[in-house]
């Protein structure tokens, strides 16, 4: 299971403690959202001697539709996982119609909203949502009331439309990153499924897995890669392995 | 008042939690006992608070490096919840906390052979170089929490090459 966090300078800890309390919280893989620390850090140094598989990603936070594709167009070759954080209704809808974009992160912070539109967009384009599940852990009275009701919509949407997700405690330093079974809990606590609350903890894995075999020189496009012929690794790797993971993430489109 | 008969008293499980602070954070059994049963209420409200019971039995916390574990007392048939209660519980006093159910027993004394007596170690304080300023931090074992104008910094040896 994964998680996906904000390291230094955006978070309060650095790559290497994130990596290293993960690891003994149970985690097997950890996606960085900071731009600067995934730019700065060498995941398989420290991958290695945490024991746990580091990611590099980037997390767009921008004002308006048009300046986050700018961003999304620069950093798409350079990061694995590509995140942007929704929070108004013309981000959202940016995100959910754009297939380079893996996940849209805080869909209702803010003011931002999702409705079965939306829903059925990120479902065709492949863009996963992410419950958040930050403001349940860490905030207390209206806001965390407001929090568990936009989870429950969205969870509800989601739901009906099969659409693909991710879960995240969006912790922003070590003390605030849960292990899985302690987000399992409160995801029951509050009215997820068990096994919801993995599958989007997973989730991370199947999009950094699908990511790194597209950012890898071998591949062409979809069921098309670079090799020798009859190579076994070849025949092994597309027609089946892309099936599973378009599948997995409700997605057939390149990006 | 007599004691109940075997069959009727409770069934208990014991949850070994780990905790986890910045350093020269000072936190006492109150404190996490109050943290707990608020989180507890809030979560669960106070049917489920009352059922999961949550009391803390033995506690112990290193302020120097902001390191402590806790024996948790549950209702047997609540220990899911109650480790959802623990998960929530975010900050004591206004000091962000890290926690973690590191196990379940069905006894104390199982319960503290098995997951307590993991302290860091000794911890040692001295100045290290992050981001081109020498800042003073807490060193113990391969964590190193560092002061920054900003606050505190979690950073481990790799780090300081």
């Amino acid at each position: 299971m994964y998680e996906a966090v904000q390291a230094y300078p955006a978070g309060d800890s650095t790559v290497a403690r994130l990596a290293s309390t993960a690891a003994r919280l149970g985690y097997s893989g950890l996606v960085i959202r900071t731009r600067s620390a995934s730019r700065a850090m060498e995941p398989t140094a420290i991958g290695d001697e945490y024991g746990i598989d580091v990611v590099t990603g980037v997390e767009i936070d921008a004002d308006d539709p048009s300046a986050a594709s700018g961003s999304v167009g620069n950093f798409r070759p350079d990061f694995t996982v590509l995140t942007l954080r929704g929070g108004s209704n013309a981000l959202n809808r940016f995100a959910v119609e754009s297939d380079r974009i893996d996940v849209l992160s805080k869909p209702m912070a803010g003011r931002g909203d999702v409705n079965h539109v939306l829903v059925k967009a990120a479902a065709d384009h492949g863009v996963a949502l992410e419950f958040d599940l930050g403001p349940v852990l860490r905030a207390t009275g209206g806001r965390r009331v407001q929090a568990l009701s936009d989870l429950r919509k969205l969870r509800e949407i989601v739901d009906h439309y099969d659409a693909p997700y991710v879960v995240s405690a969006t912790a922003a330093s070590h003390l605030e990153l849960r292990a899985p079974r302690e987000l399992r809990a409160v995801g029951e606590a509050i009215g997820f499924d068990a096994d919801a609350i993995d599958d989007g903890l997973r989730a991370w894995k199947r999009i950094a897995e699908r990511n790194r075999h597209r950012l890898s020189e071998s591949f062409v496009e979809p069921g098309v890669r670079r090799g020798r012929y009859g190579d076994d690794a070849g025949r092994e790797g597309d027609g089946r392995e892309g099936d599973g993971r378009e599948g997995d993430t409700g997605s057939g489109v390149d990006r | 008042m007599k004691h109940l008969p075997k069959h009727l008293r409770p069934r208990w499980r014991y949850l070994g939690v780990g905790l986890e602070t910045w350093p020269t954070t000072s936190i006492g059994r109150r404190d996490f006992q109050r943290a707990l049963w608020y989180a507890a209420g809030n979560l669960l409200g106070d049917p489920g608070s009352a059922d999961a019971k949550l009391s803390v039995l033995s506690f112990t916390f290193d302020d120097a490096v902001g390191e402590g574990e806790a024996v948790v007392q549950v209702r047997r048939a609540h220990v899911e919840p109650a480790r959802a209660a623990v998960a929530c519980v975010s900050a004591i006093d206004d000091d962000p906390v890290g926690i973690r159910v590191r196990g379940v027993s069905g006894t104390v004394r199982a319960c503290e052979e098995r997951y307590m007596g993991r302290a860091g170690g000794p911890s040692r304080q001295r100045d290290v170089a992050l981001d081109g300023a020498d800042r003073p931090a807490v060193i113990r074992g391969d964590a190193v929490d560092v002061s920054a104008e900003s606050g505190h910094v979690g950073a481990t040896r790799l780090d300081l090459e």
